[in-house]
């Protein structure tokens, strides 16, 4: 046992994984756990209930629902277990759109709703990631980018104008500048593997299908800024990805034997997307996101320089090294470089596109195999994205094109949804996954986020568009006065829905 | 010392040093931000939101309890958008809080910031959003009290009982809008390591974390009387609360005011039940040949104990004394008790409780 009181030390970064061991949160296992690592028993508990997959012990299956799996029949799937007499839970989407609808069994093993390997382009050995290619394991973009030198591979990413593909299309060499110049020597790369924003699936593809493209990319950028320890956060329910990384890191061997490379698991909690939040929860405590400033190319993980890069964004590097950034740069069209684009829903083949930066909906949805029925309706980015009228499939899917109209390509989970679908239904949907995934630790988007999933949910009840009264301000303040991306989008479903689909919030009885 | 350097707050220059807030200016400059979760003696949270002020040059309205200045920096605290944020702000505050029959945040006794603030300000009128919060309504210490439903979260006491106490008793727990101040399996507080201290009472702001012994006592009927607490020699301040001439409740001196920087003990914060005890001893008493005790003068009572201790060492020596003093006796009083003991008596047989 540990006599000491260790609150901000290395035996803190256990704890959830040892409450995942254990089972999940009972007084026991925390009671056990803080005996062990000398941890408080409450900070033990707090952290572990944070979470939905140890927060409850006990087996379930978990049944997606999220907006593809819901169009795709969530609702039968339940109902199904709910016959059969089976424990289930109800929970946010898990990133397999494109074989809705989906669920997990009690081991967190995949059930597919319709298929099993995703729909990506053939092999083009032109495409920068290449999902449909062979995964070599040579690390031959490693060996040129060390003799090239850091300076060098800095100059070639700023040229290929690489965004970050997690979301806010931050240009990936200022992150990486910034890490590589601050003072000492302890500096960490994170690899945000946490995909959790509905109606994306792309990195899932990436770490099944080129496992050795990611850790060859997160090698670059380790060693191009200083870091030694590469720590990849994995969506806890990605069992699959998670083994073929593994397998993927032992082939490798020497290879990164530069490096320490571990994993972390996810334990359920969309918000440890969010990077801070995931570095809350790589040290082991409630998944809550920090202020910025400070960021974490200053202040990351244990409070020293961290990059954090999403598993796209890592997967783009060892092209770039071997093409030059001016190559990648050209690939895209009213962007830099390709983008993968996740499109389900009412589509005639979901899956993860590699297409340039900047095509339409109408192209993409065409590489997909087509609209099934008459479209009315798309999600470019997620759900933090709201919803788009078919009147703008024109506009290219790149990050200022959405931003200019109140959305955005964040991760580019695309759902498309044709005029079976109830919009006022499907923002109720949206709105109720910000609910149940907010941290909490703020008002406006803790309060908020359940004041919008009742005012749609007394909409839908009785159609009396007085429930709506006061949505905009709410939505307004969540935008304004949020702490982090999760608050300041929460209501976007609700009020893009609202603004380009007016009729469907008419009175309705 | 790094280099002070100015700020603009509000248009006006203002003197400002590296490290602190803006809510540190402006507090020294007489400029009013509201806040909810801000206790100087916690790191900041930034949570509540309530702080918020418009930073030329940042895109978002940033807190000005945690938003370190800089040279040249330009806040503004008062503007259209700020005085929208706050009204919204409340509003969702306010339809997560249970409110009295006039529409505002209820006082079960305690003072209720949000109240305040909210009434100041104004509030956009919201339904209810019904959010289930568990409390710990079983819990039976003799001392602490937690609502659930007048708690905004602001995470207060959790940070002070871990940055302050260093006990760590209490957490956030759960998540979203059930999120909650818990305990490990909601164990009562006598089942944690909760020292019962109560500063997670004294910094909450709403009274959501609140004394049972006085609980539903209006604070505006209570007089403070700040005194020193007499349980130990540390000299901790305190506001003896006084109701209708009895000491109902013992408060903390606002942290920075006093030594004891708005911390108390648990004996100095809820042991004064003694105060108003029927058996305390108010005179001096002497027990008669009839083996009761009635009262005397102060003259007659040491009188009566000087005899009975010099005939002790008359008939056994002065080792056959012992003087024992009590760990509330102050430094100088503890003193006198072993001169008392050495020079008076000549033995060395003398000792404090709290000296073990
Ligand atoms: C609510 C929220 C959820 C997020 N989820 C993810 C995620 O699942 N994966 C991801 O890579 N980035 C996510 N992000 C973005 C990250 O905060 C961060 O910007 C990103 O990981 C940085 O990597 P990049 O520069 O390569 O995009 C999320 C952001 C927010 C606000
Ligand atoms: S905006 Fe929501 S998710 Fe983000 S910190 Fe606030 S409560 Fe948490
Ligand atoms: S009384 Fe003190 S030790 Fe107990 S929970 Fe409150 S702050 Fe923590
Ligand atoms: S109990 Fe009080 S101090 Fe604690 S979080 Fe709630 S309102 Fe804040
Ligand atoms: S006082 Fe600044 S955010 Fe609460």
């Amino acid at each position: 046992m540990n006599e000491f009181m260790d609150k901000a030390g290395a035996h803190r970064e256990e704890i959830l994984e040892r409450l995942e061991a254990e089972g999940g949160v009972t007084p026991e296992t925390v009671r056990k756990i803080a005996l062990a690592t000398g941890v408080p028993e409450a900070d033990v508990w707090g952290a572990g209930k944070f979470y939905s997959l140890i927060r409850e012990p006990g087996r379930r299956v978990r049944v997606c629902t999220g907006l593809s799996c819901r169009v795709a029949g969530a609702a039968g799937r339940i109902e199904d277990l709910e016959r059969a007499g089976e424990s289930r839970e109800e929970v946010s989407c898990i990133g397999q759109c494109d074989r809705a609808p989906a669920a997990l069994d009690p081991e967190l093993e995949l059930i597919p709703g319709d298929g099993t390997r995703s729909a990506v382009l053939p092999d083009d050995t032109a495409l920068p990631v290449n999902l449909g290619g062979a995964d070599t394991d040579g690390y031959a973009a490693l060996s040129k980018a060390r003799e090239a030198g850091p300076e060098a591979v800095l100059d070639e990413i700023e040229t290929s104008g690489l965004q970050g593909r997690g979301g806010a299309g931050f240009p990936a060499h200022v992150k990486w500048r910034a890490v590589r110049e601050q003072a000492g020597s302890e500096r960490y790369l994170v690899c945000n593997a946490d995909e959790g924003e509905p109606g994306t699936f792309k990195d899932r593809e990436i770490m099944e299908r080129r496992p050795h493209l990611l850790l060859e990319g997160l090698a670059v950028a380790a060693a191009t800024v200083g870091a030694s320890e590469i720590i990849i956060y994995i969506r806890g329910e990605f069992r699959d990805a998670r083994r073929s990384l593994e397998t993927a890191l032992k082939e490798a061997g020497d290879h990164l034997k530069q490096f320490n490379v571990r994993f972390a698991n996810g334990h359920g909690a969309y918000i440890c997307g969010e990077e801070t939040a995931l570095l809350e929860s790589l040290e082991g405590k409630r998944g809550m996101p920090r202020l910025k400033p400070p960021f974490p190319t200053e202040n990351g993980f244990r409070g020293k320089p961290t990059l954090i890069h999403n598993v796209e964004t890592a997967a783009c590097v060892p092209f770039i090294v071997h093409h030059g950034g001016q190559h990648f740069r050209d690939l895209g069209r009213t962007g830099a470089g390709t983008k993968l684009y996740c499109v389900s829903g009412h589509v005639t083949r979901p899956g993860v596109y590699e297409l340039p930066l900047g095509i339409t909906l109408d192209e993409l949805v065409k590489t997909a195999g087509g609209y099934v029925g008459s479209p009315m309706a798309f999600s470019p980015g997620g759900a933090s994205s709201g919803f788009l009228p078919m009147s703008l499939r024109s506009l290219p899917l790149d990050f200022p094109s959405l931003d200019k109209e109140g959305s955005m390509l964040g991760s580019a989970g695309v759902v498309v949804l044709n005029d079976t679908v109830d919009l006022v239904q499907a923002a109720g949907w949206q709105t109720r996954f910000f609910d149940d995934e907010s941290c909490g630790q703020c008002a406006p988007c803790r309060i908020g986020a359940r004041f919008l999933r009742n005012a749609c949910g007394r909409f839908l009840a009785d159609g009396d568009p007085e429930a709506l009264l006061h949505v905009d301000d709410v939505g307004w303040e969540m935008e304004e006065g949020s702490i982090c991306g999760l608050g300041m989008v929460a209501a976007k479903p609700l009020t893009s829905a609202m603004k380009h689909f007016p009729d469907a919030f008419r009175r309705r009885r | 010392m790094s280099e002070r350097f100015t700020i603009k707050l509000d248009g006006r220059s203002c003197r400002a040093a590296p490290g602190e807030t803006v809510l540190d200016v402006a507090g020294r400059e007489g400029v009013s931000i509201p806040t909810l979760c801000h206790d100087p003696r916690l790191e900041p949270a930034g949570a509540c939101r309530t702080c918020l002020v418009e930073v030329a040059g940042e895109r978002r309205m940033q807190p000005a309890c945690a938003f370190r200045v800089r040279p040249g920096m330009d806040v503004t605290t008062a503007s259209e958008r700020i005085d929208r944020h706050r009204k919204v702000l409340y509003g969702l505050y306010m339809a997560d809080h249970r409110l009295d029959d006039a529409g505002l945040p209820e006082e079960n006794g305690s003072a209720n910031m949000l109240r305040e603030q909210a009434a100041r300000n104004g509030a956009l009128a919201l339904p209810p959003v019904n959010a289930s919060r568990t409390g710990r309504p079983a819990d039976t210490n003799p001392y602490i009290r937690f609502d659930p439903e007048l708690c905004i979260l602001c995470a207060r006491c959790t940070r002070y009982c871990d940055e302050v106490e260093a006990v760590s008793a209490i957490t956030l727990t759960e998540r979203g809008a059930s999120t909650t101040i818990g305990t490990i399996g909601n164990a009562g507080l006598l089942d944690t390591s909760c020292e019962l201290c109560g500063g997670c009472i004294d910094t909450c702001p709403t009274g959501a974390m609140t004394e049972k012994k006085s609980y539903g006592i209006p604070h505006a009927e209570l007089e403070a009387v700040r005194s020193t607490c007499n349980f130990c020699g540390v000299g901790c301040q305190v506001d003896l609360n006084i109701h209708a001439g009895r000491v109902v409740k013992v408060a903390s001196p606002p942290p920075g005011e006093t030594v004891n920087d708005g911390n108390l003990c648990v004996k100095g914060r809820f042991a004064y039940d003694f105060i108003h005890h029927e058996e305390r001893l108010q005179v001096p008493m002497v027990r008669g040949r009839d083996g009761e005790l009635h009262r005397a003068s102060w003259e007659v009572a040491i009188r009566r104990a000087a005899d009975g201790l010099l005939a002790v060492r008359a008939k056994h020596g002065a080792d056959a004394l012992g003087f024992v003093s009590s760990s509330r006796c102050t430094g100088e009083e503890n003193y006198l008790m072993q001169k008392l003991s050495r020079a008076a008596f000549g033995t060395n047989n003398c000792h404090q409780c709290a000296a073990t």
